[in-house]
């Protein structure tokens, strides 16, 4: 089984069995990563480079802690303290590193389609830790995995995804995954916050919280972009708390008990309440350890390796 | 020089010799005599077979570059891409370094134009350095030849200022260009605003960012009665606010480029900055609107917004890259491939009669004692867009080293 892409540019290029070969092989990854020794030396002569233009804890973490179980060399690589801050392009920076034999790149852009540009000018394999506003695909697949891991799978499954979904490469990038695997997805949030069209997805509109999550099995709540508030989209945090925000109040009103997840990280207060972020029907901590499985389970695939290797 | 056409198609609706397939003797830059099986001699002589020969082609608006971006593109060599693409008359923006808000670089670029055989017309600045806030010295500029007066790539935002440029111009019969977008409307966006940049996670332009626009420079022609052009409409919105306003008799025309006619936002699919221009490319349903305009009249002329850039400016992610397309050595493949069922003579009143109507341009005919304004071009000539078939030095155009089917050139090519 391989996958029928080089790169993992973004979920929209993956056929529903690429996403149920990377999740499958996940599960592998997961029971490897609860053993006593959480090291495997699948990729022990693969170099990976994290190039990361925009900041990142999280997800910059999760992938280097993935190459290190898989036994991969990695180079960090942040844009700030670099030769970027001295006006190097792009392409240069990454022929530079690639000319130290670097057989992959793991890479975070401010811009959306930068993967998309650099995978025309460079040969090794890409894959997209998150791009503009477009997609952050490891991120869709490891919500997937953890709803899977949850609720025993994807199909029929009610997902909402709540808050800035214009802004959000996690909203895009769970959109594709979801109604690419049979769940059916509603997008709630201020008008503002919902780009045009965006039904044309296969995905409802709603413009009010209670509603949704009394619909959904599953919560996906998104970060509010502060970085990226450079147009009036809403009014103020309060405003947005008060109307959009979930909270443990709000959970409690409903005859049902949803799943709550996040991306992180979280503005607490704002999008999510303390309440809801640390209660049981939050799986926001499970969403972080899947994510290690997950990107080992990519960068495995892409790799190319026999599956033997795994054992 | 003498150069002698034969069996050459005129396709010319001010010429007596319209639809007629003759020869033509051209003799220091005039037309010296027109007749089947001319028995002349001549330096150089050209067998037509499909060939067409049209008064020469004006192109409404392109970017030189040059003072200020000649590393993009030069006067000389952006002359030569126009002689390449069939252009006899080009009118060029001001967005240089320094801009052509003053009789001084007016006059500069005027000079690095002498003497080449395409003829470089100006549009001035509108505003002092483009800044859109106060008027430039247009009267002067006009007294020293600038045809037209624009801020170009920038949109005149303010409408006071706007209100006052048309009024001013009006001393000297003048007329505005303005190029619509709502900077407010479009802020941020990168491409269209529609399903495909929803799909492709880009945050896009409206419409109504050009048409709103379109619509408040129209209220101030109504209230100025002054001449104004559209450049590079790219919405149904926009056509049909500027086709009720020609019916009420207001002094408006537009201009469309070849590629809002050719390309679809569809294009953007894989991010490629060579597809990255101002107005962005709409959807295909759009793009059908736009063809249809061409015939009922609303679409006057065509400006290729020939707008070159140099590698490092588009070799870029989609957002950091410069905007632009180069087009005018492309521009008649690219209309005949847009609009392959529209008259020959409907290509020649966009590309000549009414630019030249509209610009104050003497009119070009294929007649005896006429200047050698011609155009030639053949709608089934294929040739590949590289090397010494290309002039332009912009790198930025999705058909360079393509073969292209139909061409376009002026006599001095030959």
């Amino acid at each position: 089984m391989s996958l029928s892409v080089k790169h993992l540019l973004g979920i929209k290029d993956l056929t529903p069995g690429d996403i149920d070969l990377i999740l499958r092989t996940a599960d592998q990854f997961k029971d490897v990563l609860q053993r006593p020794i959480k090291k495997v030396p699948t990729l022990r002569d693969t170099t990976i480079v994290n190039l990361f233009y925009e900041n990142s804890t999280r997800t910059r973490i999760s992938f280097e802690l993935a190459e290190k179980r898989l036994s991969a060399d990695t180079i960090n690589f942040a844009a700030s303290g670099s030769s970027v801050s001295k006006g190097e392009t792009l392409i240069d920076t990454v022929h530079n590193i690639l000319s130290m034999k670097v057989d992959m790149v793991v890479m975070r852009h401010s811009a959306s389609g930068a993967p998309h540009f650099l995978s025309r000018h460079i040969n090794a394999s890409i894959v997209n830790a998150g791009d503009g506003i477009n997609e952050h695909p490891t991120q869709a697949l490891l919500d997937a995995f953890s709803i899977r891991e949850r609720l025993g799978g994807l199909e029929g499954k009610k997902v909402a995804l709540l808050g800035d979904i214009m802004h959000s490469r996690v909203a895009l990038s769970n959109i594709y995954l979801l109604t690419k695997m049979g769940a059916e997805v509603t997008v709630c949030g201020p008008p503002t916050l919902i780009p045009k069209h965006i039904e044309k997805l296969g995905v409802r509109v709603s413009y009010n919280v209670r509603e949704t999550l009394a619909w959904c099995d599953v919560a996906n709540v998104l970060r509010i972009q502060l970085e990226r508030q450079n147009k009036p989209l809403f009014s103020t945090l309060r405003e947005y708390s008060l109307y959009y925000g979930v909270n443990k109040a709000l959970l409690d009103s409903l005859n049902k008990e949803i799943v709550i997840m996040h991306p992180g990280p979280i503005n607490r207060g704002v999008e999510l309440n303390s309440d809801v972020a640390d209660s049981k029907q939050s799986i926001i901590l499970d969403q972080v350890q899947n994510g290690v499985a997950v990107r080992m389970a990519v960068l495995y695939l892409l790799a190319g390796k026999k599956e033997e290797a795994l054992s | 020089m003498s150069l002698l056409i034969r069996n050459v198609s005129i396709s010319d609706p001010l010429s007596e010799h319209n639809g007629r397939k003759t020869d033509i003797l051209v003799r220091n830059g005039s037309i010296v005599s027109i007749g089947e099986k001319l028995n002349e001699k001549a330096e150089k002589v050209l067998e037509a077979g499909h060939l067409y020969a049209g008064p020469g082609w004006v192109d409404v608006l392109a970017d030189y570059c040059d003072p200020g971006y000649e590393h993009k593109e030069s006067i000389d060599s952006g002359l030569k891409a126009a002689a390449a693409g069939g252009f006899t008359d080009v009118l060029v923006v001001p967005n240089t370094q320094p801009a052509i808000t003053t009789k001084a670089v007016l006059e500069y670029v005027q000079r690095k134009a002498a003497g080449h055989p395409v003829k470089l017309h100006v549009i001035g600045a509108v505003s002092r350095n483009l800044e859109g806030r106060e008027l430039a010295e247009m009267m002067d500029m006009y007294h020293s030849g600038a045809v037209a007066f624009s801020d170009g790539w920038q949109a005149l935002q303010h409408a006071g200022l706007m209100l006052k440029a048309l009024e001013y111009v009006k001393a000297f019969n003048g007329i505005i260009i303005q190029l619509p977008v709502y900077a407010s409307l479009a802020q941020g966006g990168l491409m269209n605003e529609g399903e495909m940049s929803m799909r492709l996670g880009m945050s896009g332009i409206p419409n109504i960012a050009e048409s709103l626009l379109v619509q408040r420079d129209i209220e101030l022609l109504r209230y100025t009665g002054s001449r104004l052009h559209f450049s590079g409409i790219s919405t149904p919105e926009s056509l049909a606010l500027i086709r009720a306003a020609k019916k009420e008799g207001l002094d408006v025309t537009c201009s469309v480029t070849p590629y809002h006619l050719y390309f679809t936002d569809e294009a953007l699919q894989q991010y490629d900055s060579v597809y990255k221009v101002e107005p962005p490319l709409r959807t295909e349903a759009e793009r059908l609107l736009l063809v249809a305009a061409l015939s009922d009249g609303t679409i006057d002329c065509i400006a290729t917004h020939h707008r070159p850039q140099d590698w490092d400016a588009k070799t870029k992610e989609f957002e950091y890259a410069q905007p632009g397309m180069t087009g005018q050595e492309t521009c008649f493949a690219m209309l005949r491939a847009a609009a392959p069922e529209l008259p020959m003579t409907r290509w020649v009143e966009l590309l000549s009669t009414n630019p030249r109507k509209i610009f104050g341009l003497p009119q070009a005919t294929i007649a005896e004692g006429a200047p050698a304004a011609i155009t030639l071009f053949d709608p089934e000539a294929s040739w590949v867009y590289e090397g010494g078939e290309k002039q332009s030095l912009g790198v930025n155009h999705p058909w360079i080293g393509k073969t292209i089917k139909g061409r376009s050139y002026t006599i001095e090519r030959l």
